[in-house]
């Protein structure tokens, strides 16, 4: 059976999924458009599993080009790639592995002035930046759309990941009010791995209507072997999403 | 009073992983934190930059609010209050 009979995927490409997402919940994921900020550890586990779960529309944002430092982690990116775009260099894998897929690839950097248009149209954000000024302009463009962020970051063997969703759960900012200053983190490889399948899995179960959003700020301790939930909660006065919040689009 | 305080990454490695800790009423996070400097080796100069000035790379949340948020290290501790102390990831 080809690509086209298999589309819906109940003999084919996605039939170990339906079981569990339903024929429903594998065509709200066909529909969904999603925004992966960033390329790299994270962004290439994100983006693998969300193409091969066939992801509709996803919108690949980094301005990097792939450097031989990066391939302990950044999964989408081989030794040939070095020097290339890593946009470039990932579509060529993510389209591999699902043609399927719609990609839109974009090397621009997120910014002010451009977090809205990389934001305007989709459904959801999910976070694989490495610092956290970026971090909160994707989720105040979270908050001003009211879509979800799943946010997730990584250090050595430690790494955090949160499912925000606006007027509902804790934003970026009221759990972590100012970010660690800005360093080369040192990451083991696997690390990435941990975190970005735990946001690849919250976008999944989010966008097929399964199960419960991670409600705590969840950490990861690689070198202990273990996984504990923070409680988290909103802060009223937040500047990003509270009712002050600025450009009065607090929740 | 009793609060229990639960330590992540290398702050672990001070405290342990969760610890309760006896404290008079109506103490501080301030007061808190220099009773675990006291009793714990090497956590003054973990969370510290100087005398009463945390490192940036720390977050201290109280019953899941970023003390940041409340009184800073003057938030009132109460009874049963958890304290989650940890230094959170950047890289992507």
């Amino acid at each position: 059976m080809g690509e086209k009979e298999n589309r819906n995927g109940l003999n084919g490409r996605y039939s170990r999924q339906i079981p569990i997402l339903g024929v429903e919940g594998q065509e709200k994921i066909r529909q969904a458009r999603v925004l992966i900020a960033g390329a790299g550890g994270l962004g290439s586990v994100i983006a693998l599993y969300l193409a091969a779960a066939g992801i509709g529309f996803i919108r690949l944002v980094d301005h990097d080009r792939v450097d031989s430092s990066n391939l302990n982690r950044q999964i989408l990116h081989w030794s040939g790639d070095i020097n290339q775009p890593k946009t470039a260099s990932a579509e060529k894998k993510l389209l591999a592995l699902n043609p399927q897929i719609s990609l839109e690839i974009d090397s621009g950097t997120i910014d002010e002035s451009s977090v809205s248009v990389f934001a305007g149209d989709v459904d959801l954000i999910v976070d694989a930046m490495d610092n956290f000024p970026t971090r909160y302009l994707l989720n105040r463009a979270a908050v001003a759309r009211r879509i979800p962020f799943f946010h997730g970051a990584v250090r050595g063997f430690y790494g955090q990941a949160a499912t925000i969703l606006p007027g509902r759960t804790a934003c970026l900012r009221c759990i972590f009010p100012e970010g660690p200053p800005a360093e080369t983190s040192p990451i083991v490889g696997a690390t990435c791995g941990v975190i970005g399948s735990i946001q690849a899995t919250e976008v999944i179960k989010y966008l097929s209507g399964k199960g419960t959003p991670l409600g705590k700020l969840l950490f990861w301790d690689g070198l202990h072997g273990e996984m504990d939930g923070i409680d988290i909660s909103r802060n009223p006065s937040c500047i990003d999403c509270g009712p002050f919040a600025v450009g009065g689009e607090g929740t | 009073m009793k609060v229990t305080v639960r330590a992540f990454a290398h702050l672990r490695d001070i405290l342990g992983k969760e610890l309760e800790i006896e404290l008079p009423e109506g103490e501080t996070i301030r007061g808190l934190l220099a009773a675990l400097g006291e009793s714990h080796g090497g956590f003054q100069e973990a969370l510290f930059d100087g005398p009463g000035q945390l490192k940036p790379l720390n977050n201290i949340l109280k019953n899941g609010r970023n003390i940041d948020f409340l009184d800073q290290l003057e938030t009132q501790i109460g009874d049963g209050d958890v304290i989650a102390l940890f230094p959170p990831a950047a890289g992507g």
